[in-house]
């Protein structure tokens, strides 16, 4: 079987659809990240979270009243899989102290039953400081290594660097802005908050990215020095169609196994499952639409430099 | 080469196997390039294989000693211990999120050594070292560096010599700037290295297997302990400074005297509360799971029955006692509004000259909503003797079989000791260990001996973990624990079982779909992908690197990227046939030109999994490290295994590969 064999979709000509969709994509994503935010977990806030394994339901709402008087704030309380409860708290008071008032506020809500701390995350508020400081250096500092290696490999030219980065940069916005929009309209029944995990989630999605573009631009440096003759564009829309059966395919396996880890990864893993889902859509989506149109764009200004 | 015989392996050296192959690569250099190429393949394999054979040994026994009965299991753990452990040793490891456990990770708070060593503060001096402390945020920084710029930069004539003096070393009013800050950093590194000596002392005492502890940056000290499941116990060792005093008691006349004056004053004071409780320091509360009997409240003073008007604060919070050196009691859930409330001037006003609140560390009642009630009580500010002088300590049980910690003391100890109960007859001294009261004797003979103890201890446990504190001497600075994951076992047990399903499922529908779309090329691409994983798993055995739940999350997602490399070629591949280039030059072909591409993608995101590892910790580090290792094995597996094969299905058997 074989898909998009001689394919030959006009992707340069119709680019400015894809810019319009970008961009729609792109303000949506700023603007619910900057009026909305994100939820943002306790590795980079600082804070206490508890997993609480129970043998009965256990009512959310009865332990968040509960633990509302006796920890002085209102913590986060939401089920964990099945039989699970999973309390966040920003409390700063002494952790032996906290995680007993936890277990008391469960057994008062749910009195007969049997209650275990199952799993338990503490993160100082200047550790957080310090992960958050890790967390922002490590994407940028990924995005800077990827423009300095483009820019080396493909001969210098600046071109291709700005288009993998621009692209780098439109897919982690978009898929924080997803992540925002949908922690606020609470349409999914797992956990969205960012944590080193999605951070780790993020990288993942910009070496996946630029893993595509990379392929697809080098399509185009072959076909440059093969083709000298013929418009760039046209250059650029041929790689672009050669590579897509490969593109697809790759993207195609790479997602059946992350939706394999999504249904059947642990509770812990489905927010980062989840961001991979999304993130390798949209990088593939961005290496095609994104990262070559750029590139095309660039060179039509500032020529073949 | 040498025999992965169990019987034999314990004796090999690591170094042994590497040699061989070394030496058989050499010798293969001379055959033809596909021979090197096998070779190669094979060399890998057998290294692979070398490095997962404690593993997979290590996972053959445990299920056999699983489904031991508990005699037979403890007897052929005793008799095999060595091997066991050489081979556990070895294994593959588990994360803490696999196997369940405790990671810890605490930070020495240089700036209270810092002002530990300073023999004059002022105001400026503590400014400065606040601001070095919320400065010095990142575990890397040096927070010596930072309170010395920061102190220049405030003013540049000021010199920090006129805050430590220390002739050891060299430092007086004459020292430089350089020279203090040098004497500072020597000082913090050494305290520093001692914590992690006492906190291993105090881990090694606890019983775990297998402990991990280790430095990280400048001033963090990382500690992992598998299986353990009790993190309230683990928490107060780790964290215990064990700072043990013997202090006198306020006398009970001048109890009595001052509990009247602050229940008047609060009678007079504005209802309103001007106290920040948010500052209220929580650290002097013990929490205990059996009670005493409850406290005689019968007793309670007369004039202060009508006295527990609502709108008295400090009567809200504390029953009053006002016998003997107890103030009142206060409930768990009012501990730290106490303490908050005891820090108001009107509140410090009332108190004698030299007297503190402490609280009891046993509880000694309950109150009506179930929380448990301490003992506030009045101890002097004067510290008589301290933990210095403690020489030996040990467990004992008293007539009702309750666990105290008995204490000698060395002969200077003794004497203080004996010289303070014999001037104090019949006057109440107390146990003091981090602010807390353990017990309050009321003096009845001069103690000559220097024998001395601590009751009022919840349970044996906790009367062993206080030996243990004591035995390890008291750490050089505090510890604050900043960062603590703890995942039981149960959970760690279910997160195995889902990654082992995610990667089974992912390989097997990655796997089907590579022969339904590339036919024979598929299946080869298939034999490169299972390769890969064994490839991965010996490469983390071989670094000694930890299988963590997000690290399994790695292999999956390796599983579907893997394939990438194959489908490049394979890809290209479809192209040179379809220009009617015969199969052999169409594999050439599409192998040399899908090369770059190849390169060029896993190199740009190898670096994306470099600086993963740098920034990240623990579980992300592990994912980190699959993801490094998945790029290389699937390097190694598209472009030299199935190139292999390919050759030799084509080039010895003649076939025509169907690439679908």
């Amino acid at each position: 079987m074989r898909i998009f064999e001689n394919a030959n979709y006009q992707f340069m000509r119709n680019r400015k659809i894809a810019y319009a969709i970008s961009g729609a994509l792109f303000v949506l994503s700023l603007a619910s990240l900057l009026f909305r935010g994100l939820e943002v977990g306790i590795d980079f806030l600082g804070g206490m979270e508890f997993v609480v394994e129970s043998d009965q339901p256990v009512s959310t709402a009865e332990v968040r009243s509960t633990l509302a008087t006796a920890l002085g704030s209102e913590p986060e309380v939401k089920t964990f899989d099945e039989t699970g409860l999973l309390i966040r708290t920003a409390s700063t008071g002494d952790i032996n102290e906290v995680e007993a008032q936890v277990l008391r506020g469960v057994n008062e809500a749910a009195p007969g039953g049997t209650h275990r701390i199952v799993k338990t995350d503490i993160v100082g508020p200047r550790f957080a400081e310090d992960l958050k400081r890790g967390a922002f250096y490590s994407v940028i500092g990924s995005l800077i290594v990827i423009f300095l290696y483009i820019w080396v490999r493909f001969q210098w030219k600046v071109g291709y660097s700005v288009g993998a980065v621009a692209a780098l940069v439109h897919d982690v916005v978009i898929t924080l802005g997803m992540f925002s929009l949908m922690h606020h309209l609470n349409i999914v029944p797992f956990s969205l908050q960012i944590d080193q995990t999605i951070i780790a989630a993020f990288l993942t999605i910009v070496g996946y990215s630029i893993n595509d573009t990379v392929v697809v631009f080098d399509r185009i440096r072959e076909y440059t020095t093969m083709f000298k003759t013929e418009n760039y564009e046209n250059v650029v829309n041929r790689s672009i169609n050669t590579t897509l059966s490969r593109t697809i395919i790759t993207s195609g396996t790479t997602l059946l196994v992350v939706i394999t880890l999504f249904i059947f990864g642990s509770e812990v893993l489905r927010g980062f499952a989840f961001a991979l889902l999304f993130g390798i859509g949209i990088g593939t989506y961005s290496s095609i639409f994104v990262a070559a149109p750029i590139v095309v764009e660039l060179r039509n200004r500032i020529g073949a430099r | 080469m040498p025999s992965f015989n169990p019987q034999v392996y314990p004796h090999i050296k690591q170094s042994d196997l590497p040699a061989a192959v070394g030496a058989g690569i050499i010798w293969f250099c001379s055959m033809k390039e596909n021979g090197f190429k096998t070779t190669l393949i094979v060399a890998f394999l057998a290294l692979c294989g070398f490095y997962l054979y404690p593993s997979v040994r290590t996972f053959l026994e445990n299920r056999k000693i699983a489904a031991m009965a508990d005699e037979a299991r403890v007897q052929y753990e005793d008799e095999n211990y060595v091997s066991l452990r050489a081979m556990r040793e070895k294994s593959l490891k588990l994360g803490l999120d696999l196997l369940g456990g405790m990671h810890v990770t605490l930070e020495v708070r240089l700036d209270a050594l810092i002002r530990e060593l300073a023999t004059d503060v002022d105001d400026t001096f503590n400014e400065v070292l606040a601001e070095a402390r919320a400065e010095s945020v990142s575990g890397n920084s040096s927070m010596i560096e930072i309170f010395g710029a920061n102190f220049t930069a405030r003013d540049p004539e000021a010199r920090l010599s006129r805050y430590f003096r220390d002739d050891e070393a060299n430092i007086t009013r004459r020292s430089s700037n350089a020279e203090v800050l040098a004497y500072l950093q020597s000082e913090a590194d050494e305290a520093v290295q001692r914590a992690i000596e006492i906190i291993r002392q105090r881990v090694d005492r606890f019983g775990v297997s297998e402990p991990a502890i280790q430095l990280q940056g400048t001033r963090r000290i990382v500690v992992e302990l598998p299986g353990v499941d009790d993190p309230e116990r683990v928490r107060s060792l780790l964290r215990g400074t064990a700072r043990l005093e013997f202090r006198m008691m306020t006398d009970p006349e001048d109890v009595l005297r001052s509990l009247q004056q602050l229940i008047e004053a609060y009678e007079e004071a504005p209802a309103i509360a001007a106290a920040d409780t948010s500052a209220g320091d929580s650290t002097a509360v013990a929490t205990a799971d059996t009670a005493e009997a409850s406290p005689t409240i019968d007793n309670l003073l007369d004039e202060t029955d009508d006295a527990l008007a609502p709108n008295n604060r400090l009567l809200a919070i504390m029953q009053p006692f006002g016998q003997g050196v107890i103030y009142g009691t206060v409930s768990e859930a009012d501990t730290a509004k106490f303490n908050a409330l005891s820090k108001e001037i009107l509140f410090q006003d009332q108190l004698p000259v030299n007297t503190r609140l402490m609280f009891s560390s046993g509880a000694v009642g309950i109150d009506p909503d179930g929380f448990e009630q301490f003992y506030v009580l009045g101890v002097r500010e004067e510290v008589e003797l301290d933990g210095s002088v403690i020489t030996d300590a040990r467990v004992e049980f008293d007539e009702v079989n309750r666990a105290e910690v008995t204490m000698t003391m060395n002969a200077e100890g003794a004497r203080t000791w004996s010289r303070l109960t014999g001037a104090n007859v019949g006057r109440n001294v107390s146990v003091v260990m981090d602010n807390v009261v353990y017990s309050f004797p009321t003096v009845i003979e001069r103690i000559p001996s220097g024998r001395t103890s601590i009751s009022g201890l919840e349970s044996r446990e906790e009367a062993q973990d206080v030996v243990t504190i004591l035995k390890s001497g008291a750490l050089p600075a505090p510890v604050d624990i900043v960062e603590e994951r703890t995942v039981g076992p149960s959970l760690g047990a279910a997160s195995i079982r889902a990654g082992l399903n995610s990667v089974l499922v992912g390989l097997l529908i990655v796997a089907l779909f590579m022969i339904f779309y590339y036919r024979t090329a598929g299946i080869v691409a298939d034999l490169a992908l299972i390769l890969n994983i064994v490839f991965i798993l010996g490469i983390l055995a071989a670094f000694g690197a930890t299988l963590t739940l997000p690290g399994i999350a790695g292999i999956v997602l390796t599983i579907g990227m893997a394939v990438d490399a194959n489908v490049l070629v394979f890809e290209r591949v479809r192209e040179e046939l379809s220009t009617g280039k015969s199969m052999k030059a169409a594999i050439d072909g599409g192998y040399s030109k899908a090369l770059s591409s190849i390169l060029d993608a896993n190199i740009t995101t190898f670096f994306v999994g470099m600086i993963l590892y740098s920034f990240g910790v623990g579980p992300i580090q592990g994912f980190a490290v699959t993801l490094m290792a998945g790029i290389l094995s699937s390097l190694f597996s598209a472009i030299i295994i199935s190139r292999v094969v390919f050759d030799w299905m084509v080039g010895e058997r003649r076939m025509s590969v169907n690439f679908g």
